[in-house]
C-alpha cells in the first residue's frame, strides 16, 4: 500500500492507496507513525483511493483514534467505498470515527 | 455447477497475498458479484492469517491447505493445518458497542469470519486443524 503523507500547521493527511490487508499492516503502520506522533492535531485519513480493509487494517485505524483521544486530537476518514463501509457497520466503527464523503 | 480448487501456502503472513488472488479467481469461475467476492475475501484473509498466528508457534515453519468449493450456490472453504490444537470458533465475539477508550485493539479477525459467513466449525481430525466455512450465494 502506498502511503503520501501532508502536513498543515493544524493537520496531517495521509492518502492511503490500495489494499490495507495483513501483509501491508506492519509497514503501513510504520508509515503512519507521525500521525501517532501528531495525535493532538487534525488527522484526515484520505481512503478515497483504498479497495480493501481486514482487521490488521483496522487495528492500526482505532489505534490512531485512540491516541488521538488521548491527546486532544481528532480522525476524520475521508472517502471510504461501499465493501469497506459494509466492514465498518459489521465492526461498530461507523460509530467510532467522523466518516466524510465528498 | 460443480468446481473445487486448492491451494498450498506457509504459514507466511506475506503469502496472503497468492490467497487474495486465489479467491477472486475462485470467485470469477463461480460467477460470483464484486461484493460477494471481496467478503469472501476478507473472511478468508482472516481465517487463514489467524491459523498462520496461532496454530504454529513463533519461528517454526508448517504449512496450510485450503480448498474451495462451489457446489449447487454454496460455496464450502475448508482451511487445514498440522499445527497444534487450535479452535478459534471458541473466542468470545467482540463487543462492538464499546466506546473509543474501551474497545480493545484486536480481536476482530474471527468477529468478521463469523458475520461474513453462514457456518464456520472446527475439528480436530487426527493430526490436523480442519476449519470449514460455508456460504450460500
Amino acid at each position: 500500500m502506498e502511503v503520501t503523507i501532508t502536513k498543515t500547521e493544524q493537520s496531517l493527511t495521509a492518502k492511503l492507496v490500495g489494499r490495507l490487508d495483513t501483509p501491508s499492516a506492519q509497514e503501513v503502520s510504520q508509515k503512519l507513525e507521525p500521525l501517532m506522533e501528531n495525535a493532538d492535531k487534525e488527522l484526515i485519513l484520505d481512503c478515497t483511493e483504498m479497495s480493501y480493509i481486514s482487521s490488521s487494517g483496522l487495528r492500526i485505524l482505532l489505534s490512531l483514534r485512540k491516541q488521538a483521544a488521548t491527546k486532544g486530537g481528532k480522525v476524520v476518514i475521508l472517502n471510504i467505498n461501499d465493501e469497506i463501509r459494509q466492514v465498518f457497520m459489521m465492526t461498530g466503527f461507523l460509530n467510532l470515527f467522523e466518516i466524510k464523503n465528498g | 455447477m460443480f468446481m473445487k480448487s486448492l491451494l498450498v501456502l506457509d504459514n507466511d503472513i506475506q503469502q496472503i497475498t497468492q490467497l487474495a488472488e486465489f479467491i477472486e479467481q475462485f470467485a470469477e469461475q463461480a460467477g460470483l458479484d464484486m461484493a460477494l467476492t471481496m467478503s469472501l475475501n476478507l473472511a478468508l484473509e482472516e481465517a487463514v492469517s489467524n491459523v498462520m498466528m496461532y496454530a504454529y508457534p513463533e519461528g517454526t515453519k508448517g504449512q496450510l491447505e485450503i480448498e474451495a468449493g462451489f457446489e449447487n450456490g454454496k460455496c464450502t472453504f475448508v482451511i487445514s493445518d498440522s499445527g497444534i490444537p487450535f479452535d478459534p470458533t471458541t473466542k468470545q465475539d467482540a463487543d462492538i458497542s464499546l466506546s473509543v477508550e474501551e474497545r480493545p485493539i484486536g480481536g476482530l479477525g474471527i468477529f468478521l469470519v463469523k458475520n461474513i459467513m453462514d457456518s464456520v466449525s472446527y475439528a480436530r481430525k487426527g493430526e490436523k486443524n480442519v476449519l470449514t466455512l460455508t456460504k450460500k450465494v
